[in-house]
């Protein structure tokens, strides 16, 4: 069940990030044709997102704990010691981006450049956020696999 | 004398986007020192772990607590019109705010590592 919960957590990060991609290259063709689906997308990249935050925060509360000690006994203690504390501070960071991503998307996007400009920086910083985030955890896994290696 | 298209082009931020925008940037910065202050002092992360039983829901919910309350303020500011910030001012506080508070907490894991 704890292997279930960690994969539903990356699923709906990967579907956070996609989504936000596809709100960046709308928005760089924003029209009024293309206003509400951005709008939606946005909405849809917070949800993905809270609900990758709240399985992962059940996860890392719940069934972290063996995984830790795992990885502080194996060779790649750094994967716990900054891999997981940076990831799950950043991550935070990562949820108000996207929380903010619809209130930026309300905006007339097809006539305000500076509301573009500004949805276009959120969606980037999400962008760059979220794959750093998949990279934390590939390393967080490589570190419990090595761990459990080295056995 | 600017053209239509300059003025249709030229509609300023929406109260939401300038106030939650603000409070996006202050709450990242407080998320990293927050990071220092629990880390470093057990007290804080003993207080913050008999709150709701761990130290990292505490946290998630202080920050997300403070980013919509100061969001909520900023928005309504000023009569209604939301806090002042010019769109550049805007990008530049919410990029100095994530940035900054990232590198708070890169810096201080990879100092402790």
């Amino acid at each position: 069940m704890s292997e279930v919960i960690l994969m539903t957590h990356v699923l709906f990060g990967v579907a956070c990030l996609l989504t936000t991609v596809w709100v960046f290259v709308d928005v760089l063709n924003a029209s009024p044709a293309n206003q509400r689906r951005i709008r939606r997308l946005s909405v849809l990249a917070a949800g993905f997102m809270w609900l990758a935050f709240v399985v992962a925060g059940y996860w890392y509360a719940v069934d972290y704990q063996a995984d830790k000690a795992i990885i502080l006994k194996g060779p790649w203690p750094f994967a716990h010691n900054f891999f997981m504390e940076t990831k799950e501070h950043l991550v935070i960071m990562l949820l108000l981006l996207v929380t903010y991503l619809p209130i930026a998307a309300a905006s007339n996007l097809a006539a305000n450049r500076d509301a573009r400009r500004v949805v276009l920086t959120v969606a980037a910083l999400i962008i760059g956020l979220a794959l750093l985030m998949e990279g934390d955890g590939a390393m967080i896994a490589m570190g419990v696999k090595v761990g459990l290696l080295a056995r | 004398m600017k053209s239509p298209k300059a003025k249709v082009e030229n509609l300023g931020l929406s109260p939401g986007t300038r106030g939650f925008g603000a409070a996006l940037a202050l709450a990242s910065v407080v998320n990293g020192l927050l990071v220092v202050a629990k880390e470093t002092s057990p007290r804080i992360q003993a207080g913050m772990k008999q709150i709701t039983g761990h130290h990292w829901i505490t946290h998630s919910t202080l920050i997300v607590a403070l980013f919509l309350l100061a969001g909520w303020y900023w928005s309504r500011a000023n009569g209604g019109t939301g806090i002042r910030l010019t769109p550049r001012q805007l990008l530049v506080t919410l990029i100095a705010g994530v940035s900054l508070g990232g590198l708070i907490i890169l810096g201080f894991y990879l100092r402790g590592d």
